[in-house]
């Protein structure tokens, strides 16, 4: 039985990778000033985060269509799949996934939908374990995605509280911080849900926060270091995490400039990761 | 030894008046109501002089006005009561002192009451041999109160008094004798303080602390003698520790009008006269000395705002004077604190609620955002009692309970509002405002109360603590030279340096601070400064620091033109 993988861009996936494990990726979609963007095509991640600050209409985004999931499912079909195996963002967060499933019911018992309920590479670590597993069948791909998401943790320490409370995202906990004073919060992704670990005041507090995660923890089998338009910061937490916990880093590390379709909520110079222990 | 029956049951009236006979002189419980009174008496007539005893040029939290009202809840606590059982009495007294405990030296006060108290209870009469376990057991109560306990202050004197009244235990029974032998040896634990505190030699001061618990003292002895409790020692301060910002905490209805003359005294210039004629006309009388020149301050009645000019006139040269309505000045400090309602957090059962002593209205305003369930007013001038910590949260639909104290003046009022309630209380000692908003934003109401609470004191201390104050006196401390009416800046609680002007103050400090290495600044602007000139330093600072942000927010503290963040 041959088994095909599909997910969509808030997987956060490198190309390479994509292309090496022959992953099916479904564009999000951003909408800019009044135009329609595919997610990854258009506009760079860079200028994009670049110009987020200084929009004046704050920008949107929408899931890909259920048509497009359908001619992605069909596609796989026509190369020769028995079996979808259909891996998206977080329910709670997203319509993305709602878009998956209704094209699934086109397919009884063909695709099979599973809830990350993460975001980035949190997904893509999801997906990543699938793929690797995908000779062995099904359940071993399954089981596998199981138990990545059971070792998963998703930290951000955003520059602002001000695109997530916008957004409408969030749960009171961190909507509630700040308001007069400005601050950096700090969230998690777990289970499919956004929750406050507090906030800082500076970058470097944010730093600090971030590592004493990796301080509390014991090892990691994967690790991407997630960025909003931050390369910078983005490398000089990474020089810190090799200075000060390097054995406990796997050997290859991503470092990965968020996907615009999730930096529309969480704003520019953020910085955060995708981990999972071992 | 004195009879048995002195313990547990009240006294017949037969009995005591044997005692007295046999020269042993013993108090019941409503003798020790009228010690207690002439204590307090005694030591709010001469509070300006325990006030003065200031180390700090900073307007803080004053020690006389601490201990007394500490001592005035003690009061209110058995003015009404018929109770002839001493130790019944004693333990009325220090329960009101344990409740309306302000600032450090008022919570340790309350302290040595409820050791007295205990080492007592069951004595129906207060005679030698219990006075002598009450020192004993209050120094020992007062000095297991406090983490690190410090030689050279109240601590000290306490330690003392209870040493000597011990070695005098074996050679008298007579309960007044040993009071004469407690207010002698604290009268000379005073004047040792400086030997003991290096803070205190440099400021040329004896500690305030221990100077109240000796007024107190004495305040007593001066009962049994039979001498006035009214009337303050003539005292002459320096000129440069006359603090007349303390007294406006005092006004009373009535006196309304404050009156400070400059003069050159004639020859024939008596000082404890001066005083007693002064006292017939007001309030709040200070006098100092400066070079020959005299500064007299009081507060007095409307009909009576030109006596004390008068009065002077006849005994020198007059050189200045200054009048101005309190109650107008009163009035306007209450609208300014008036403002729009603040929205706190809304705790649920189970959750933790932080309550946060805050110096401002705009302070208050902010620690709400970051989920404050609720605000003690309060600060570097008026330090809430252990009650007022209390009511804040004793209502709150949880019983998990995080206090930010703010000032380290208040760290032991809040510690003891934790020892009586029966809420989890923890105490996260945050010695400034902005150490209290970097606790807060570790704040997770439904974590785990001990968790939470050792997270936000790792948090506190990722920030620098800087204050721009005005001198309340000129003293050389750690270096820095300061002159009465400088504006000064403290860093992390120690004085830095003295300036001209805020900006070259604001300036200073954020240079001490090394702010070129960090990120942001927060400069929170007190309610003597107005918002366009608060701007312009704010702009200054952005001028001199382009790589660092730096925010500017209302924060409405008396006294501090700014309290700044360094992070």
């Amino acid at each position: 039985m041959k088994l095909g993988i599909v997910t969509d861009s808030t997987s956060d996936l490198p190309q390479t990778l994509v292309d090496q494990h022959d992953i099916e990726v479904v564009s999000s979609i951003l909408i800019l000033s009044g135009e329609e963007y595919a997610d990854g095509r258009g506009i760079s991640r860079e200028e994009f985060y670049k110009r987020l600050p200084s929009l004046q209409t704050p920008p949107t985004t929408a899931a890909p269509s259920i048509g497009e999931f359908s001619s992605r499912y069909e596609r796989l079909f026509s190369r020769g799949c028995d079996h979808i195996l259909s891996i998206h963002a977080a329910g709670t967060l997203t319509s993305i996934i709602s878009a998956a499933r209704q094209a699934a019911q086109e397919f009884p018992n063909r695709v099979t939908v599973v809830d990350s309920l993460s975001l980035s590479l949190g997904l893509g670590f999801q997906v990543l374990a699938a793929a690797e597993n995908i000779e062995n069948g099904l359940d071993a791909s399954l089981a596998a995605v199981e138990s990545t998401r059971k070792r998963l943790q998703v930290y951000a320490a955003l520059d602002t509280m001000e695109y997530l409370r916008r957004s409408g995202r969030v749960p009171g906990a961190v909507a509630m911080l700040g308001g007069l004073l400005s601050i950096k919060p700090l969230i998690e992704l777990t289970e499919g849900e956004v929750k406050a670990m507090g906030a800082v005041r500076t970058a470097k507090q944010a730093n600090e926060r971030l590592l004493a995660f990796f301080k509390s923890g014991s090892g990691f089998e994967r690790l991407a270091i997630l960025h909003t338009g931050a390369e910078a910061r983005a490398r000089e937490f990474l020089n810190q995490l090799m200075m000060e916990v390097s054995q406990s880093l796997p050997r290859d590390i991503l470092m990965v400039n968020v996907t615009t379709v999730i930096g529309t909520h969480v704003g520019p110079n953020g910085l955060g990761f995708a981990a999972v222990r071992k | 030894m004195p009879p048995d029956n002195l313990r547990t049951s009240s006294l017949d009236d037969e009995t005591m008046k044997r005692l007295m006979k046999a020269g042993l002189r013993p108090f019941d419980g409503q003798a020790v109501k009228r010690l207690v009174e002439a204590g307090l008496t005694w030591l709010k007539t001469n509070q300006q002089i325990v006030n003065s005893l200031n180390v700090f040029p900073v307007p803080d939290g004053d020690t006389g006005t601490n201990m007394t009202l500490t001592m005035t809840s003690a009061w209110n606590e058995i003015k009404d009561s018929g109770e002839k059982h001493a130790g019944r009495m004693m333990a009325l007294v220090a329960k009101g002192a344990l409740m309306g405990a302000r600032g450090n030296s008022g919570v340790i006060l309350s302290q040595l009451w409820r050791g007295f108290a205990r080492a007592m209870q069951d004595s129906a009469v207060m005679d030698a041999d219990s006075v002598v376990r009450g020192f004993d057991e209050a120094r020992d109560t007062a000095y297991k109160g406090v983490v690190k306990p410090v030689e050279g202050t109240i601590l000290t004197v306490a330690r003392e008094v209870a040493e000597a009244t011990q070695a005098a235990s074996g050679s008298t029974k007579d309960s007044i004798k040993i009071l004469e032998i407690a207010v002698k040896a604290a009268d000379e634990a005073v004047q040792k303080t400086p030997d003991l505190l290096p803070v205190l030699k440099q400021a040329n001061v004896v500690d305030s602390g221990g100077k109240g618990l000796f007024f107190i003292l004495e305040g007593m002895l001066r009962h049994v003698y039979g001498q006035p409790l009214d009337t303050p020692l003539a005292t002459l301060q320096p000129l440069s520790s006359l603090n007349f910002e303390n007294a406006m905490q005092e006004v009373e209805e009535g006196q309304d009008y404050e009156v400070v003359v400059d003069f050159f005294p004639n020859n024939q210039f008596e000082l404890q006269k001066f005083y007693n004629k002064l006292e017939e006309m007001g309030t709040s009388i200070q006098v100092g000395e400066g070079e020959g020149m005299y500064r007299m301050h009081i507060h007095v009645p409307l009909d009576k705002r030109y006596e004390p000019i008068d009065y002077i006139m006849s005994l020198g040269t007059i050189t200045k004077v200054a009048m101005e309505n309190l109650m107008a000045q009163m009035n306007e400090i209450d609208a300014r604190t008036k403002g729009s309602k603040i929205e706190f957090a809304k705790v649920e059962a189970g959750q933790i609620a932080v309550v946060v002593v805050s110096p401002g209205a705009g302070l208050s305003r902010i620690f709400a955002s970051l989920g404050v369930a609720a605000v003690v007013e309060g600060g570097q001038t008026m330090n809430p009692s252990t009650q007022d910590i209390l009511n804040s949260f004793e209502n709150l639909p949880t019983d998990k309970i995080i206090i930010l104290p703010n000032n380290k003046n208040i760290i032991m009022a809040a510690n003891q509002a934790k020892d009586v309630t029966v809420k989890k209380v923890a105490v996260v000692p945050t010695r400034t405002v902005p150490q209290g908003l970097a606790a807060m934003l570790s704040l997770n109401p439904d974590g785990e109360l001990d968790s939470i609470a050792e997270k936000m004191t790792k948090a506190m201390n990722a920030v620098k603590s800087g204050e721009i104050t005005v001198a309340t006196r000129s003293v050389e401390i750690d270096g820095v030279k300061v002159q009465t009416g400088q504006v000064i800046a403290l860093l992390d609680g120690k004085l830095v340096l003295s300036a001209s002007s805020v900006e070259e103050g604001v300036l200073g400090l954020l240079e001490k601070a090394d702010a070129a290495n960090h990120e942001l600044v927060t400069l929170f602007y007190g309610e003597e400064m107005n918002q366009a000139e608060a701007n312009r330093i704010a702009d200054r600072v952005r001028e001199k620091y382009p790589s660092l942000e730096v925010e500017l927010q209302d924060g409405g503290q008396p006294h501090y033109q700014f309290i700044i963040s360094v992070e």
